[in-house]
């Protein structure tokens, strides 16, 4: 019967063992510049469907992390839309809308005039892929689907030198 | 729950709880039932967003687990008692060999 108890208890702690094993190895860890940006798929925010980062491949992609109850997003919203339709067609501006209520960020894009495309990361799973930290913040992406340049934490709006610098870099070939 | 500092609601005033709580508080005055705003919560945030793991599928583990630990702990612990009380009870001693007797006897008269 000891060694029955025994036997218990070993496989107790081997699943402990285990367990431990998995989370370590499953925790996201935030993504390397230089290296690719991780891959998702996500509801629009507006209309229906769904975006896949993948489907941008060939096009600079600015990935910019926002909430409608976030207040810095407010202060930036201006300096992303203007810098989308500078950049017209050659970049692509992403809105991800993190941890919010659709309704809340819908009406977040109506109010600031938002035009380049949205989708919803209401569970934070993106967020978490990028290792946020917080909103806003705001990636670049090559055309070869790397990130690259400086990825931006905090409102771009009093970091514009580095926002342009992360176009530039995401521009390049 | 939270899910910007995953505590409960009724605990948290982040930004993203007090708009939680205010999409909550409109649905109720829209007469939504719980199980609505339940719902429309978890397809807007993910199965996180509620406090308690829902009773179905995987997530019933959470449920299970803990009891099921229990019991077998009460159990072990109830094994471990009782071959414990075993232990204590002295088991009868062999009675001499009939040699032994004889000479164990012989000793006592002697010192009678």
């Amino acid at each position: 019967m000891t060694r029955a108890l025994q036997a218990t208890a070993l496989v107790a702690v081997a699943g402990l063992f285990v367990l431990l094993v998995w989370r370590l190895t499953h925790q996201s860890h935030p993504p390397k510049i230089g290296g690719p940006a991780p891959a998702f798929t996500a509801k629009r925010l507006i209309g229906s469907g769904t975006i896949d980062l993948a489907s941008l491949r060939g096009k600079p992609v600015v990935l910019n992390f926002f909430a409608s109850w976030c207040e810095p997003c407010k202060a930036e919203a201006k300096v992303l839309e203007d810098a989308a339709r500078q950049y017209g067609n050659r970049v692509v501006f992403l809105g991800v809308d993190y941890h919010d209520v659709t309704g809340d960020g819908r009406r977040f894009l109506s109010a600031h005039d938002i035009t380049y495309p949205t989708v919803q990361d209401g569970s934070g799973m993106i967020g978490d892929r990028y290792g946020l930290t917080g909103v806003p913040e705001t990636y670049f992406i090559d055309a070869r689907g790397r990130l690259v340049g400086e990825h931006i934490k905090g409102t771009v709006a009093h970091q514009q030198h580095a926002f342009f610098d992360g176009i530039k870099a995401a521009l390049k070939p | 729950m939270c899910p910007t500092c995953h505590t409960t609601l009724d605990q948290s005033d982040a930004p993203a709880a007090q708009r939680i709580k205010h999409f909550i508080a409109q649905r109720i005055d829209q007469c939504a039932t719980a199980g609505q705003i339940k719902s429309e919560l978890v397809a807007n945030f993910g199965a996180a967003i509620l406090a308690a793991p829902p009773h179905k599928g995987l997530d019933l583990l959470a449920w299970w687990l803990p009891i099921a630990g229990l019991l077998g702990g009460a159990l072990l612990l109830a094994f471990g008692v009782w071959r414990w009380s075993r232990s204590r009870v002295p088991e009868p001693e062999p009675p001499l060999d009939p040699e032994t007797d004889a000479r164990v006897d012989e000793v006592l008269a002697e010192w009678e």
